[in-house]
């Protein structure tokens, strides 16, 4: 455990039945933003949920400031949660919706606190219609107006940016950073790289359950850029150019595919793209597409999970 | 705790559940109707008796508690707001107990009263008004007791719940002495034949044992659904 550590996982497992979850998860988090990065069902909201106590773990121990949130009721004034889920109290506003978390939450002056919440995410706490009526991203900035309302040392947002549009993101990005700077512990779960490369934070990336790999934003970055990629090239003469992108050191394979196309592995793609035109000048070769065949998120993930 | 209660009653009565169990008690009451106007006066006590315990007491109470009560947590379970009662630094029988109270609020008016008016409607007596408002009472409270708990960890608790009055509380109680004495209905029976002083129904409880039963089962309901509550999944 590090010395600042707000949040503390210890070797946590979580199974569904025959389905791992979350897999020996370990990582400790202090104040300041940290972002749990990962594709869709690796396992980032199963372990915020753990984090908060909404589900205990099959294994393994999570505390938060020394506290087991699932056994100890009073942690739970410390955490602001905003769910990934959209449903709210319908028939509520969000005055009312707001105002509801502030009394459960014991707050003094629940009313002023709920409105200033509201405030925090440009919400109108006037706004008599119902949140039934709000588009997601209101009902996105509800949630995490309910979350704040208590002003909680923990913030846990699943995939709070959804929904938002560019300008909203950019204030919410803003809101969390001010959060970050008053000292609290945000946790901003995410699968969009671009999102958590704006929170410019600490990344716990997790994918198929597991811890895949932590460190700061530009760490991660520079481990995902020295994986080797595949990309698929389109040329009239694929046997020339693949000896010819072998020659040169270009690439660490290349397999030719079918009349007009090359396979080929790189473990630097700007390296590779600097030489593959002097490539097919030098042999003759109409290159007529380049094509990254691995560049989504998803293959990414796999990559820092096989490297384990 | 009335924070939660407020918020539970708010979202549970809706047009669509409201209008459906007035439309019940409608019938129910049209019917009590028809037994004044269409049965002689002597036999109107027996009468209206059957209707109340048949109808008031085997249908209409039933019928509101599991639609009210197996929603009031199993609604917020199923569309994942629960999240937003459980992650509050509150009791958990807090919780159970303003849900187990928003419901019977909504029983008063939607299955008790309603019972009540039937027994004056058929004009059977005020012995008989008074037995329908403690029968329909006691019953309200095991049935909404048990079914808060159900609605929390049963999906489609209001089929599952149905199915369960029809077997269980309205066949299979009426068989055997074992039986009548794990119905709800069954004890209500009893209470509501003591207090109209009527004949007991077969395979009747004590009548000590019938009133002390909706409370004690009332009280096990909402410890168990208190410690579900403590170990549930919140999604």
């Amino acid at each position: 455990m590090t010395d600042d550590a707000v949040i503390e996982v210890d070797e946590v497992s979580k199974f569904f039945g025959g389905i791992v979850a979350l897999s020996e998860v370990s990582c400790t988090v202090g104040p300041g933003i940290t972002a749990l990065l990962g594709p869709n069902g690796a396992g980032k909201s199963t372990l915020l949920r753990i984090m908060c106590g909404l589900t205990p773990p099959s294994r393994g121990q999570v505390r938060i400031l020394g506290r087991v949130p699932r056994r100890d009721l009073d942690v739970t004034r410390l955490i602001g949660l905003v769910p990934q889920q959209e449903a709210l109290f319908d028939p509520l506003t969000a005055l009312q919706f707001v105002e509801l978390a502030g009394r459960l939450q014991k707050v003094d002056q629940p009313r002023p606190a709920a409105e200033a919440a509201l405030h925090l995410v440009e919400l109108d706490p006037g706004d008599g219609r119902p949140v039934r009526t709000y588009s997601k991203g209101m009902r996105q900035r509800v949630k995490v107006a309910q979350a704040l309302v208590h002003s909680p040392q923990v913030v846990m947002l699943d995939e709070p940016l959804e929904g938002l549009d560019p300008r909203q993101r950019l204030r919410m990005i803003a809101l969390f950073r001010r959060l970050a700077d008053e000292g609290r512990t945000v946790l901003v779960s995410s699968h969009v790289l671009d999102e958590v490369e704006k929170l410019g934070s600490r990344v716990l990336v997790i994918a198929e359950g597991r811890l895949a790999a932590t460190g700061d934003f530009h760490q991660i970055r520079e481990l995902m850029d020295d994986r080797p990629h595949r990309l698929r090239l389109g040329a009239d003469k694929p046997r020339a150019l693949a000896a010819g992108l072998l020659d040169a050191a270009a690439v660490v394979g290349a397999w030719v595919q079918g009349p007009e196309t090359v396979i080929v592995d790189t473990v630097d793609v700007a390296a590779f793209r600097h030489a593959v035109a002097g490539v097919a000048r030098q042999r003759d070769v109409r290159l007529h597409e380049v094509v990254a065949l691995d560049d989504d998120l998803d293959s990414v993930f796999r990559y820092l999970v096989g490297r384990r | 705790m009335s924070d939660i209660y407020r918020l539970i009653l708010r979202t549970q009565l809706n047009r669509g559940r409201a209008a459906a169990l007035l439309a019940i008690a409608a019938v129910g009451m049209l019917l009590a109707f028809a037994v004044r106007v269409t049965v002689s006066a002597s036999d109107r006590p027996e009468a209206a008796y059957s209707l109340v315990d048949g109808f008031g007491l085997g249908l209409l109470v039933p019928t509101t508690a599991l639609v009210f009560a197996s929603t009031a947590l199993g609604d917020p379970a199923e569309d994942r707001t629960l999240v937003y009662l459980w992650l509050r630094p509150i009791p958990r029988w807090q919780i159970t107990v303003a849900s187990l109270a928003a419901s019977l609020s909504i029983a008063v008016p939607f299955a008790i009263v309603p019972t009540v008016i039937m027994a004056l409607l058929a004009d059977g007596g005020i012995d008989l008004v008074g037995a329908s408002l403690g029968a329909a009472a006691a019953a309200s409270l095991a049935y909404c007791s048990i079914f808060l708990g159900f609605g929390l960890v049963v999906r489609r608790a209001l089929v599952w719940g149905l199915t369960y009055l029809l077997i269980w509380e309205g066949f299979v109680a009426r068989s055997g002495t074992t039986a009548t004495r794990l119905s709800v209905l069954g004890y209500a029976r009893t209470l509501f034949a003591d207090l109209a002083g009527q004949a007991p129904p077969t395979l009747a409880s004590s009548t000590s044992v019938a009133i002390a039963a909706p409370f004690v089962i009332g009280a096990a309901a909402i410890a168990l659904t208190t410690w579900l509550l403590c170990r549930i999944d919140v999604a």
